[in-house]
């Protein structure tokens, strides 16, 4: 993380979305794979989807414009400027929701979640494996924004989502 | 579905006392005594609370005079579940995806640039 993005997220009290997870596979080639199109399309997106498109070009100011159609052959599309490229450690980029000619767009359900959020990517060598850190946080955002990213984010506090899952049951029964 | 409504089930379920009020009504509709029961708040708390609840949408009140029961509502809910869980979704199950292409892309033997990994 830079210390601008310390610093930022200190400065407004931002609450991070952080997952991490270990990857068995040295950190160049990882890395690799996170910023070569050719192989970001073998797995970016969930599963069931398939890349439509992928054009990156990697450099502070570059992009990633991507599609993604999904199983019921809806598409979404997503952006990525690159702020930060520091090979194989970290990618800082800004990411939103796009539409098919790379403008960004807010998502169409959802009037206040940030139109931008600042993404951090570490790659951390492990014996061998590596580490990787996701950590996001609203970006150039309004105060509304940033209270609905928040929340968002606290409904999904742990111990939560398994109760979601009997509510969801509950709700599909009823 | 109106654009801000998702805001407004995001700033009820970030309160626990109100997810856990919603987690008891899965079972069936309740009385606001009902409901005040396992917590250590106020009455008047508690109809704060599903006033909140009420205006997200998530749950509706009964008309009856005599007791106004909450109920739980789908629709609010299942959106708010399927954008939240839309969004871990597509990180989990794109780092399943990467998991599973790393292995491959070893298993092939393109591994070699294995760097200065310490």
């Amino acid at each position: 993380m830079t210390q601008e993005n310390d610093a930022a997220a200190a400065s407004e009290g931002d609450v991070e979305f952080v997952i991490t997870r270990v990857f068995d596979a040295p950190r160049d080639l990882v890395f690799k794979v996170w910023t070569e199109p050719a192989h970001l399309m073998q797995w970016w997106g969930p599963k069931g989807f398939t890349m439509q498109k992928c054009e990156l070009d990697l450099r502070p100011g570059g992009t990633f414009h991507y599609g993604l159609r999904a199983p019921d052959g809806s598409d979404m599309w997503g952006r990525f400027v690159y702020r930060e490229i520091v090979v194989p450690e970290r990618l800082v980029f800004v990411v939103s929701f796009a539409d098919k000619d790379g403008n960004i767009v807010r998502h169409p359900w959802n009037a206040h979640w940030p139109l931008e959020t600042l993404s951090t990517v570490t790659f951390a060598a492990q014996d061998g494996r590596t580490r990787i850190t996701v950590q996001w946080v609203p970006h150039n955002a309004t105060d509304k924004e940033r209270e609905t990213f928040r929340e968002g984010r606290e409904s999904m506090q742990q111990g939560w989502t398994g109760t979601f899952d009997q509510l969801t049951d509950y709700l599909t029964k009823a | 579905m109106p654009s801000d409504r998702l805001s407004a089930t995001f700033a009820a379920l970030a309160d626990p006392t109100r997810r856990a009020i919603l987690a008891r009504l899965a079972s069936g509709e309740r009385s606001v005594t009902e409901l005040a029961e396992p917590f250590e708040i106020t009455l008047p708390a508690v109809s704060k609370h599903l006033k909140v609840l009420e205006r997200a949408g998530l749950i509706t009140r009964g008309r009856d005079a005599q007791w106004r029961p909450c109920r739980l509502e789908g629709k609010a809910l299942r959106d708010a579940t399927e954008w939240l869980e839309g969004y871990r979704r597509f990180w989990d199950e794109s780092f399943d995806r990467l998991d599973a292409y790393l292995s491959e892309l070893k298993a092939r033997g393109t591994a070699s640039e294995r760097g200065n990994d310490v």
